[in-house]
């Protein structure tokens, strides 16, 4: 029996001790894991943990510090747009007039690709009402058969062999 | 096409010098678009001046103050509309701030010295950190009312560019001539105050 | 004597207005002997504004700090490499510097077109002059690299190519120093390669102008100017590339792009020209695209201008712009003003740019290559507008925002793997239709390559969505050429009865274009893989080591051994050999370094500790040191795949070389003659 309780005492008393040492300084890497998610608010388009700026520094260190206590990623960001402004995110918020910026692109898709889209099914369409004899294409590369197309390629050297004598 | 021939320009073979051709919808919207873009770019150019705010009425802000560093104010945050009837010493900071750090020792002077005549010093902390901004304000003993400009609003009204800059408010609300910019001096201090005397 | 480019480029800018006017003249009235003195004037504004360009070296090799710029520009201990570059390290003299290029390539494309199409050659020449015109006004009128220093009686200094009343000439001992970051190989290299591209890109566009007003809008005036128009986007290529590795290996983040707006400036027009490059194609074989290509052009050429507007008139902010100037508004007048006309030029013959044919289908090449011209307008478009968006949100809302890296990853990240997959695609598609036995043939093979990558890479430990993606376009589409290449050696060793390697050759000899092409294609596949190596797969450490401590990144070990000082001719050189080790292995010495500049100390300069290889660069950056090296600080990054970005932009260049490569087969002599049929070759 006292066997066992001065084991369990010495383990607790282990972990007691080592506690200190269990809640360590953050290490640069696990800062600058964060940190790579955030952006200078100072410099234009340098990335926290490329940053050399005191501000930047600055910044770090409170990183640190709330890693030690334990935030998350996540909180210690939303720290520092509380503190700072969407500046630091490196991309702008999706409200408002910053609205603009995400939804150009994939208006811009839509409509491009829509458009191409549109040309092809009308051509089609065309093509299809003037009839299949008279405008359909007579070139050889459009009426391949299946059997004959092993030898497109061939076809294209005999013809440069053609014109080269 | 013959190689010397003058080049007539109501060539009769396209049917461009047909008067009265419509425009395809295609280039006037690429024409807009020039347009547009052009204007973009030269808005762009002349950038509207940064806001002088000289001698204007000094905009509103609302400062919630450092828990240790009230000045003696009582609440949390401290608005300009509370200070009226003194005379505001608006001054933007920051701890990284080398400048800033040639006149902290001048302000704190001057706000222990005016202080009870009816001027009040308030500090705003620009793009900062609280540990880092604690540990300023301890090694110059501030003891004016300073808080953190959360998400840089303050800033942004007042055009801030770069810190230090200072403005002097009178007891009306009203910035007395330009901002500050640069570290303030002792002598330069005591003149600005004066103009804002209630 | 300096004062004579002055006079010099005076002397070429009146030259340029009437060389227009006789060139116009010429055209419209028939006068060839007008003509032949507007293109004579080329020549004669080349050479004087050569002669500026020279005596602005003279005065920098010199140290003739009485010139303005070469005091704010250079210094006596700059070495004699820089002395050259510090030409094109400022604003007015990279002013100078591009119209300098400008005119070499003006008078080249003169020389070299001497006996082609003379109807359309005096407009080229007028467009030509004009936009070298253009330049040198604003060298006269806003940025003039030939102000001298100047001592008013009241004291202060001003400076101007005259001298004020009461001033005396001032002569600084020493000028203040070319700029840190400016002072290495690629400050040599980079901007050169990207001014010839942008300037290069001027050839196509008079040659486009020229056709539109002489209505001669036939395939000629495409025929004639591929190569001038494959030459710039070459250097744009290579511009670009050589920018990226200057980034990776002196900026010290482990990265090589970052969506800087003077970066996405000169990646604009490439994807422009990159589109107009192929478009082309389309008409030469099909007179179809007429209208893209033209817009296409003009595109390219007024992106140019916008681009170098963006960087020099301090309306956007980023590390490589210069400082605020009065170059702004003449540029956005001379952008609007040009596009405008060239607008109206285009509707004016728009009857004549009609398509001769049209679309048969959807899985055509044809559409393909209509579909890439819309992706590359869209990337152009969502990169063009990221990167004004800030300025405009600062105007509108009066909220300074960021739009970084992050947000152009987002965006054009997937439009670029749609391009990918398009670039596999469209070399597999017939012309005008594909029946499905065509698809199933072409395609069976690169779809299966593609789709058996994935879960290899899964057996070899991938877990990244992104790399599955990426990796498995990347196979998809090299499959896809390795097909045609193997099909067309086949093809030619059963008709010729020619050896394998024969026929290769002989292969890609005839048809250059289309096998010079591919190579292009692998080159930019090999980017792309460095592309993914580097931005999903990349590995980072930090740490502050003392003497013989170490920091371990992936399978790499680095140890510190000692900080060393040396003196360089205007710096001091910190280096910092380190112990590499891999997997307990030793493998060498791997040495960051730091230059801190005597007359710029607030500017420290890393130089990148590299050992490049073929799966991985390990690479270090020295970010500082306290106690006279008793501890350091490095960063490491592991970057996968990385040289193959090196490699790849090699392969490109050697790609367009077979591609643009002279046949026998004369172009221009009978670019008219048609083979029978009506399909012509590629």
């Amino acid at each position: 029996m006292r066997k066992w309780f001065v084991t369990w005492a010495a383990i607790v008393m282990v972990l007691v001790l080592a506690m200190p040492v269990l809640a360590q300084t953050p290490t640069p890497n696990e800062i600058n894991a964060v940190a790579r998610e955030l952006w200078c608010p100072l410099c234009n388009g340098v990335r926290l943990d490329n940053c050399e700026l005191q501000a930047c520094i600055q910044m770090k260190e409170v990183i640190a510090q709330k890693l030690e206590a334990g935030e998350s990623t996540d909180q210690i960001k939303a720290y520092f747009v509380t503190q700072y402004g969407d500046i630091v995110l490196g991309q702008p918020s999706r409200e408002g007039f910053n609205l603009i910026v995400w939804l150009f692109p994939v208006l811009a898709a839509v409509v491009g690709l829509g458009w191409v889209t549109y040309l092809v099914l009308s051509w089609r369409k065309r093509q299809g009402q003037i009839g299949s004899a008279g405008g359909a294409p007579t070139s050889a590369s459009a009426t391949r058969r299946p059997g004959e197309e092993p030898d497109d390629y061939l076809k294209r050297v005999e013809r440069e062999l053609r014109e080269s004598e | 096409m013959t190689e010397n021939a003058p080049l007539t320009i109501n060539d009769t073979q396209d049917s461009g010098s047909r008067p009265g051709r419509k425009v395809p919808a295609f280039a006037i919207v690429l024409g807009l678009g020039v347009l547009f873009l052009g204007g973009l770019l030269i808005l762009m150019l002349i950038k509207p001046p940064q806001k002088a705010l000289c001698d204007e009425a000094a905009p509103d802000l609302s400062l919630a103050l450092f828990p240790e560093y009230t000045g003696g104010w009582t609440g949390e945050t401290i608005s300009l509309f509370d200070l009226r009837g003194k005379g505001v010493v608006l001054n933007f900071w920051a701890s990284w701030c080398k400048p800033c750090e040639d006149e902290a020792a001048a302000l704190e002077a001057a706000w222990r010295k005016y202080k009870d005549q009816g001027i009040v010093f308030v500090g705003v902390d620009y793009l900062d950190q609280d540990p880092a901004a604690k540990r300023y304000l301890e090694k110059f003993d501030i003891t004016f009312p300073n808080g953190p400009d959360l998400a840089s609003k303050i800033s942004k009204r007042y055009a801030i560019r770069g810190v230090p800059e200072t403005f002097f408010i009178d007891p009306q609300g009203t910035i007395v001539g330009c901002r500050k910019t640069g570290p303030l001096g002792d002598a330069e201090l005591v003149q600005r105050i004066a103009e804002i005397m209630p | 004597m300096t004062d004579l480019g002055y006079i010099a480029i005076l002397l070429a800018f009146l030259l340029c207005i009437y060389g227009i006017a006789v060139s116009v003249l010429g055209a419209t009235r028939g006068r060839s002997e007008l003509v032949a003195s507007g293109r004579n004037t080329v020549y004669v504004v080349g050479g004087l504004v050569t002669i500026a360009a020279a005596l602005m070296w003279r005065a920098l090799l010199t140290n003739e700090f009485n010139n303005e710029f070469v005091a704010t520009h250079s210094e006596r201990a700059l070495p004699t490499i820089y002395k050259i570059s510090a030409l094109w390290g400022g604003q007015a003299g990279s002013l100078l510097f591009w119209t300098f290029l400008a005119c070499i390539m003006a008078a080249s494309a003169t020389w070299f077109f001497r006996r082609e199409q003379a109807s359309l050659k005096p407009w080229v020449n007028a467009v030509l002059l004009l936009y070298i015109g253009f330049f040198i006004s604003l060298l006269l009128f806003a940025e003039n690299p030939f102000n001298r220093l100047w001592i008013t009686g009241a004291g202060e200094i001003a400076a101007g190519v005259f001298q004020p009343a009461g001033a005396t000439a001032l002569v600084p001992a020493d000028g203040q120093g070319l700029n840190p970051q400016l002072q290495n190989y690629w400050m040599m290299i980079h901007p050169v390669a990207l001014y010839l591209g942008f300037v290069g890109m001027t050839v196509p566009f008079a040659f486009a102008v020229a056709a539109l007003i002489t209505g001669q809008l036939g395939n000629t005036w495409i025929k004639l100017i591929r190569r001038w128009a494959l030459a710039p986007w070459a250097f744009l290529t290579i511009g670009i590339l050589l920018g990226s590795q200057w980034a990776y290996l002196e900026l010290g983040w482990g990265g090589y792009w970052a969506w800087d707006p003077v970066e996405n400036a000169s990646f604009l027009p490439w994807l422009t020209a990159t589109a107009f490059v192929h478009s082309i194609m389309i008409q030469e074989r099909r007179g179809m695209l007429k209208v893209w290509n033209m817009v296409l052009i003009a595109l390219t050429w007024e992106l140019t201008l916008i681009g170098t507007f963006l960087t020099r008139s301090g309306v956007v902010q980023s590390v490589h712009s210069f400082a605020l100037s009065a170059v702004g508004p003449m540029f956005a007048a001379f952008i609007i003003v040009t596009s405008l006309a060239f607008l109206g030029l285009m509707v004016w013959r728009l009857p004549k740019l009609k398509s001769e044919n049209t679309l048969d289908a959807v899985m055509s090449r044809e559409t393909s290559f209509l579909t890439q011209n819309v992706i590359f307008l869209l990337i152009m478009a969502a990169t063009f507008l990221g990167t004004i968006f800030p300025s405009i949100s600062e105007l509108v809302m009066g909220d300074k925002i960021s739009l970084n890296a992050p947000y152009f990853m987002r965006v054009n990240g997937p439009i670029f793997v749609a391009l990918l997959i398009l670039m596999g695609i469209a070399p597999l598609l017939a012309w005008r239709r594909s029946g499905p036995e065509t698809l199933r043939r072409n395609f069976l093979l690169p779809v299966i390559a593609g789709l058996l990558s994935i879960p290899l890479m899964f057996a070899l430990g991938n877990r990244n969505f992104a790399g599955f993606v990426g990796i498995a376009t990347l196979i998809f589409v090299f499959a896809g050429i390795v097909q045609e290449y193997v099909r067309g050696v086949r093809a030619r060793m059963t008709a010729t009865h020619e050896p394998l390697p024969a026929a290769l050759f002989n292969l890609v000899r005839r048809n250059g274009r289309r096998y010079g092409g591919y190579i292009v294609h692998i080159g930019v596949l090999l980017i792309a893989l460095g592309i993914i190596g580097n931005e999903f797969y990349q590995l980072e450490g930090e740490a502050n080591l003392r003497a013989g401590e170490s920091i371990t990144v992936g399978d790499y070990t680095l140890t510190y051994t000692r900080l060393d000082a040396v003196d360089g001719p205007n710096f001091t050189e910190f280096t910092s050999p380190m112990q590499l080790s891999r997997g307990g292995r030793d493998v060498g010495v791997i040495t960051p370094k730091k230059h801190i500049y005597f007359k710029n100390q607030e500017q420290p300069m890393s130089e990148v500790g590299l050992r490049p290889g073929l799966l991985e660069d390990v690479y270090v950056v020295l970010a500082g040191w306290e106690g006279g090296g008793q501890t350091a600080s490095f960063k490491v990054f592991i970057n996968p795949l990385m040289s193959w970005m090196w490699v790849g932009g090699i392969v490109m260049m050697l790609g367009v070389l077979v591609s643009a490569w002279p046949r026998r087969t004369a172009v221009t002599a009978d670019a008219t003659r048609r083979v029978p049929g009506g399909a012509q070759h590629v």
